[in-house]
């Protein structure tokens, strides 16, 4: 779960206003369900009160007639167990605080229990009359007194004054409101109960929800943010994996595309640079080779002329032609030297369009073009009939061919059987043409200086030292590769080389 | 005949003898009764309610021993109840003193043999009491005056209270007798002690004359405006009295039982509930002696 940076806003915000909105609704229905329930409270309260008070007191006033015939007997003939009876029987069915029977001298008899501890005592008046009027109601508080004769044919034997704890409808009353009360607070508990339970519902939603939110926006937008971070700091091969359709899809895609463009662009720029590398570290020997090559040549020439003059002084003519015979000869040198750089530098700068070449007719053009040298060193030349046809610069590929087999005949030369081929064989799935001789071979570790520009394994033999490095130039200007493999000396030497399939 | 053969035959004609009292025609054994006399005439279910656990655990006690209880008889009063006895539906009475010798003059079949302990009280005594401003200070003050007393038939407050002011050779007659005499003592009749009290205190009577119990119980604001000024000797509390009739075996397995009934609590609260009694003990001879010395004078034969 991720509740950081947007996520958490969204959810905070989205869970405040789901929990505003049902805290509203329950507070609004809390209110709403409180206010109704006391209104019906009340109005009950106040209907039953209206209409049971006056039942109430006629009910009083029956109860005081009856017990005022029903006490008669027992106060007229002074049997105050059977007054006691009586109203142990009244203490029975109402709510009695207290049961004075009061004589006729206007002194408590009984009150009704064993103590009788009322007994004697001369309560104030004054005392209702006999019939019936004969009955006087009293509010004290939540109490009700009612006083009434006890009196029967115009005779009264004494009074009666009962309190009451509270009427009988009063009682109702109470437990009306006591029932009532008990459903408001059972009413209340539920709604609270409800209250905390939308709450937490309320509550898990909103987790819920920046769960989702988290999930479904924030994580989408964190990782194209990572991602737009990789792809600032460099690091493209880490793709952004979003299935959906809408716009954060789009955006992932569209980062996709141009992480994929930067990359090829940056491999691009990473060849063309390691390509300019190796170009500088080229020119930086072609300009040492040359020149050191070409100094050579001047060198000879100054040494020659200085001697031309001194012999010239002496009169020695013949040493003065030689002299001249050894600087024309270095100015040969340094002519060949800069015709074979001026070729090379147009391999790669001169481009002809490239057309299908028969490889085996080209190698016969190659042979034809230095017979004379083969010839002269009775160098025999094979090439293979199943050379392919190749799609190239054809000059270009001519020249490489042609430098190629002259090396080779220069070291074939003077061996029993010189013997020069050309042909091709099958690396994996990568053709190979090579040109192969028997001469002295390579020693390993001169395989790879061979190609060197101005490089002469051995300073006899004929030649600027520029052949191999003008083959090279031209494969690789062809998208190939050259390379001489050697068993070592006196094993012969092959030259091979690739193109790409036409 | 040989001698054992004289026992056998001894063992048989008693077997023979008690068959009638303890067996019916078929064989099943004949119930006893306990009888009492309804405190309302008109009310028997206050004393079945009063009695029922002590005939139920009766019931359990002489199951074993072969005596069927049976149901309890609630006479309408002194009469009913001497009818009954007569008759043989009624095998044992539990009464105070006063009630059995009445009973026992006039069914001539009763034989008191246990003495019925109530509210913890063996025996009780009568006291004479008056207002506390009254002049009265001996029986003999009252000559002339008005006694209130309960009820006919109660001992405490009645019977005891009139034979101790014949013992003083006063005559106590009732309040609208005619024939009473400037000398005599006349009596009215409350109903209740409570009333005899209230009665003295209203004016009504000059004394009253209740047991020593009833005298604690009053509410202490009356008892505070009476004083006593004469006291009976003490008489047993109750009695129980057994048919004369019944055979000898049953009333001692009965009698056992009774003794017997405040052995456990189930026991002893069946006989709080029948009138507050405690428990059951042996009559001894001072107690014959006593009674015997007070049934001349108690009788009803000697009042009016």
């Amino acid at each position: 779960m991720r509740l950081g940076g947007i996520g958490t806003r969204y959810a905070v915000w989205i869970a405040a206003l789901a929990f505003a909105l049902v805290s509203t609704t329950l507070v609004a229905a809390a209110f709403l369900a409180f206010r109704e329930s006391r209104v019906v409270q009340s109005e009950i309260h106040a209907a039953v009160a209206a209409a049971r008070t006056a039942d109430e007191e006629e009910a009083l006033r029956k109860t005081a007639t009856y017990l005022g015939a029903a006490l008669f007997n027992a106060l007229y003939q002074l049997d105050v167990e059977r007054l006691n009876e009586e109203i142990a029987q009244v203490r029975a069915w109402l709510p009695v605080r207290s049961f004075l029977v009061i004589d006729r001298t206007g002194h408590v008899l009984t009150d009704g229990t064993p103590a009788n501890e009322h007994y004697g005592e001369a309560p104030p008046g004054p005392w209702p009359e006999g019939g019936p009027r004969g009955f006087q109601l009293a509010r004290l508080g939540k109490e009700t007194e009612i006083r009434f004769a006890i009196a029967s044919g115009g005779v009264t034997a004494g009074w009666g004054v009962v309190t009451l704890r509270e009427g009988p409808w009063q009682a109702s009353l109470r437990l009306l409101e006591e029932r009532t009360s008990a459903m408001w607070a059972g009413h209340r508990a539920s709604l609270l109960t409800l209250g905390a339970a939308a709450f937490a519902v309320t509550l898990g939603l909103g987790l819920l929800t920046a769960v989702a939110l988290s999930r479904s926006l924030a994580r989408p937008l964190t990782e194209m943010s990572r991602a737009a971070g990789e792809i600032a700091s460099g690091n493209l091969d880490h793709p952004l994996t979003l299935e959906s359709t809408d716009e954060l899809g789009d955006l992932a895609r569209a980062l996709n595309r141009m992480a994929g463009d930067l990359r090829v662009h940056e491999e691009a720029l990473r060849a063309e640079r390691a390509d300019l590398a190796a170009k500088n570290a080229e020119l930086e020997r072609f300009t040492y080779t040359v020149s050191h090559d070409l100094k050579s040549p001047l060198v000879t020439i100054r040494g020659f002329a200085g001697l031309a003059g001194t012999d010239l002084a002496s009169g020695d003519l013949a040493r003065v032609r030689q002299d001249l015979g050894r600087i024309v000869a270095a100015a040969d040198k340094m002519h060949r030297l800069l015709d074979d750089l001026l070729e090379l530098s147009r391999v790669g700068r001169v481009v002809h369009p490239p057309e299908d070449v028969p490889l085996a007719d080209l190698a016969r053009e190659a042979v034809e073009l230095v017979k004379g040298q083969l010839g002269q060193n009775l160098v025999v030349v094979d090439i293979a009939p199943d050379l392919p046809v190749v799609r190239a610069d054809r000059r270009r590929l001519l020249e490489a061919l042609q430098n190629l087999v002259e090396n080779a005949a220069k070291f074939a030369a003077g061996r029993p059987d010189p013997r020069v081929t050309v042909g091709a064989r099958q690396d994996g799935d990568e053709r190979v043409f090579f040109v192969r001789d028997n001469g002295r071979g390579i020693e390993p570790r001169f395989l790879e200086r061979v190609f060197d520009l101005f490089e002469k394994l051995d300073p006899a033999v004929e030649g600027t030292g520029v052949g191999l490095a003008l083959v090279r130039r031209i494969v690789e200007a062809h998208g190939g590769r050259v390379w001489a493999e050697s068993e070592g000396l006196g094993h012969g030497a092959t030259f091979c080389f690739t193109l790409p399939r036409a | 005949m040989s001698r054992p053969a004289t026992a056998l035959a001894a063992v048989v004609s008693a077997a023979l003898l008690a068959a009638p009292g303890l067996f019916a025609a078929t064989g099943a054994p004949v119930p006893v009764h306990l009888g009492v006399i309804a405190e309302e005439p008109n009310e028997p279910d206050r004393m079945l309610r009063a009695y029922g656990e002590t005939v139920a655990r009766l019931r359990e006690r002489l199951a074993p021993v072969d005596v069927a209880m049976g149901d309890l008889v609630v006479a309408r009063d002194l009469d009913d109840l001497s009818q009954r006895l007569v008759r043989g539906d009624v095998d044992f009475v539990i009464e105070t003193v006063f009630p059995t010798l009445v009973l026992q003059e006039r069914s001539r079949s009763l034989d008191p043999a246990l003495v019925a302990v109530r509210r913890g009280q063996r025996a009780y005594r009568s006291v004479f009491f008056t207002r506390r401003d009254a002049p009265y200070r001996t029986l003999a003050d009252l000559r002339g005056h008005t006694l209130v007393l309960q009820a006919l038939r109660s001992t405490s407050a009645f019977a005891l209270p009139k034979a101790e002011m014949a013992r003083a050779g006063i005559t106590v007659l009732p309040s609208d007798d005619p024939h009473a005499g400037r000398n005599d003592v006349r009596y009215v009749l409350a109903g209740a002690e409570i009333n005899q009290a209230i009665w003295v205190l209203q004016g009504k009577g000059d004394a009253g004359a209740f047991n020593e119990g009833d005298w604690a119980a009053l509410p202490e604001k009356v008892r505070a405006q009476l004083r006593i000024f004469h006291e009976t000797r003490p008489i047993v509390r109750g009695l129980l009295s057994f048919r004369t009739g019944l055979a000898a075996g049953v009333r001692t397995k009965v009698e056992e039982a009774l003794l017997a009934l405040d052995d456990d609590e189930a026991g002893r609260a069946a006989l709080s509930r029948a009138s507050e009694l405690t428990r059951f003990e042996r009559l001894t001879a001072a107690d014959r002696r006593e009674l015997r010395g007070w049934a001349p004078i108690l009788r009803p034969s000697r009042s009016r």
